[in-house]
């Protein structure tokens, strides 16, 4: 089943409210899925640096002293390299800012060397990724996402119907090697294997078994090669078989795109302030107060804002 | 049984759903004539499985299967419905003020259901009777394996509109996105188109009925029945068909 949402502040001030927002969404699509809970959300942008975010193991697959030992050898990479800052940790995962430009396929790689288990959960400017296996309330308890400020977001209940239920598989999925992206899927990915084995055949490395993972690969492609995100969520349509209703960010913008014959819910309600999109109109009602209009999406609509 | 004049108000905020759907019914049974729920927030399965006359508001959006199930109810949504709007009804009149989720009046085998902003996706798939009417457009598939009953779609239809039909009429005001197996256009008697305009008015509030086409101006699509018996020279067709 699976859970998604997506909100976007459209004026440029925020309201100090997008990790609340966000965080009660999530608790009203709860029930769609109870396996795991996400965010990538979007904040300040560090417009000289980027913000990297490390999970150092699995809490429920690994012993707390291999977790451990990731972590520790995750900061003294981070602190000896050139530019890094405000390295800070919170439970098994390792957050670190980096000044100046860099390789983001050879940054992921060499941290990802450091030891088994290690996995880069985001890359950005401005996006931060957070999940965790369990609910939207254990979720905020380790990462306290409703304290965050931002512009806009993505987020994810989910019901676990194929792969495992670990972190890895959790969503949100980071578009590898592209700063700031990151998606959300509900449905399923008919023609995975083949576009996966397509990907894997030139090297692309994926991390989980989760069928979701390839919308985020096949993203970062497009975007990396210069599409924008909307010829991106086109190209989605045209290239993957299957049932979903997908939502990505990146810094500056937020898009959704749904298969041609609609069998994943997903309602949009905007207003002058902003979008909520959402799997169900009780994540929006619940979270957003006021006198809005909710509507179903269409088959085969992408639609994308952007500030 | 005595009519209780007054409406009766419900706050489904406080309340299960369970809970607000006992009530609905208990206050049904005791005769009410209006009962009010504010507060439904957009959650599921409220107004289901109601076997009694009498009307039944929802001051704001209802989530999925609302009015499912229902034989002889009335049920006003002053706001937006989910998935599943009045699937199943046997008899009952659900209007909806804003637009409804996928597969609205699915199934239905009378009564009427009519939805003042868009439907999505899959209305009135397979309908065994009753009037299904829109006021604004509708998605992919609407119609599918209809199997009697009346249509009403006042703007565009999506794709594969009408297809693998029994015996449902549609009637199409705006633009038929492309129609599906076996739908035919029939051109449209008189009578037809009066019939129409009476439907529209008698449905839709006359503001919301100003801004729909004329009754003569609408597109009637039936089953060119080639899908009711099998036959092998039709095999396109059938390799077509959803």
């Amino acid at each position: 089943m699976c859970g998604i949402l997506g909100y976007f502040r459209k004026r440029a001030e925020t309201d100090g409210q997008l990790g609340a927002t966000m965080l009660s969404m999530l608790g009203a699509l709860g029930r769609r899925g109870p396996d795991s809970a996400g965010v990538a959300l979007v904040g300040p942008a560090h417009r000289a640096a980027y913000i990297v975010r490390v999970q150092a193991g699995d809490e429920l697959e690994m012993s707390k002293q291999v977790i451990e030992a990731n972590r520790e050898a995750i900061q003294i990479f981070a602190r000896a390299l050139d530019g890094a800052y405000d390295v800070s940790c919170s439970g098994a995962y390792v957050r670190f800012v980096l000044a100046g430009d860099t390789d983001l396929p050879r940054l992921t790689s060499a941290i990802e060397s450091l030891g088994e288990g290690i996995e880069v959960l985001s890359i950005g400017h401005a996006m931060e990724l957070s999940k965790e296996v369990g609910s939207p309330h254990l979720l905020e308890g380790k990462h306290h996402i409703s304290a965050f400020d931002g512009s806009h977001g993505i987020g994810h209940t989910r019901l676990c119907t194929e792969s495992k239920v670990d972190l890895s598989h959790s969503q949100p999925f980071w578009g590898r090697g592209a700063a700031d992206l990151a998606i959300v899927h509900n449905g399923h990915i008919t023609n995975y294997h083949q576009m996966r084995r397509k990907y894997e055949q030139r090297g692309v490395r994926f991390v989980t078994e989760n069928d979701s993972e390839v919308l985020a690969v096949y993203l970062a492609e497009s975007l990396n090669k210069g599409a924008t995100l909307r010829q991106g969520l086109d190209g989605v349509l045209r290239d993957m078989d299957g049932a979903f209703s997908c939502l990505a960010v990146t810094a500056t913008e937020m898009g959704f795109v749904k298969d041609p014959y609609a069998f994943k819910p997903l309602v949009v309600a905007e207003t002058d302030d902003f979008v909520a999109v959402a799997t169900e109109e009780i994540a929006i009602r619940s979270a957003i107060p006021g006198d809005y209009k909710v509507a179903e999406a269409q088959v085969e609509e992408v639609r994308v804002w952007s500030r | 049984m005595v009519e209780i004049a007054a409406p009766v108000a419900i706050d489904a905020g406080t309340l299960s759903t369970k809970e607000v759907n006992e009530l609905i019914r208990s206050r049904l049974q005791a005769g009410a004539a209006e009962i009010c729920v504010a507060n439904p927030n957009a959650r599921h399965n409220l107004g289901v499985a109601l076997l009694q006359p009498g009307r039944v508001r929802f001051l704001g959006s209802v989530g999925y299967y609302c009015g499912g199930l229902i034989d002889g109810t009335e049920i006003h949504v002053e706001g937006s419905a989910g998935w599943g709007l009045a699937e199943s009804m046997n008899h009952g009149h659900v209007v909806v003020y804003e637009g409804a989720g996928n597969g609205a009046a699915a199934a239905i085998r009378g009564g009427t259901v009519v939805i003042h902003g868009d439907a999505a996706a899959r209305l009135g798939v397979s309908m065994k009777g009753g009037l299904v009417l829109v006021g604004g457009d509708c998605g992919y598939m609407a119609g599918f394996m209809g199997q009697k009953g009346t249509l009403v779609v006042c703007g565009n239809t999506g794709h594969a509109f009408a297809d693998s039909m029994y015996a449902t009429t549609c009637y199409v005001g705006g633009a038929i996105g492309n129609l599906g197996t076996d739908a035919v256009v029939e051109p449209l008697s008189p009578e037809e188109a009066e019939l129409l305009d009476r439907l529209l008015a008698q449905h839709l509030p006359p503001a919301l009925r100003a801004q729909k086409p004329a009754g003569r101006d609408f597109t009637k699509v039936v089953a060119g029945r080639k899908l009711w018996n099998f036959d092998k020279h039709n095999w396109k067709d059938w390799q077509d068909a959803l």
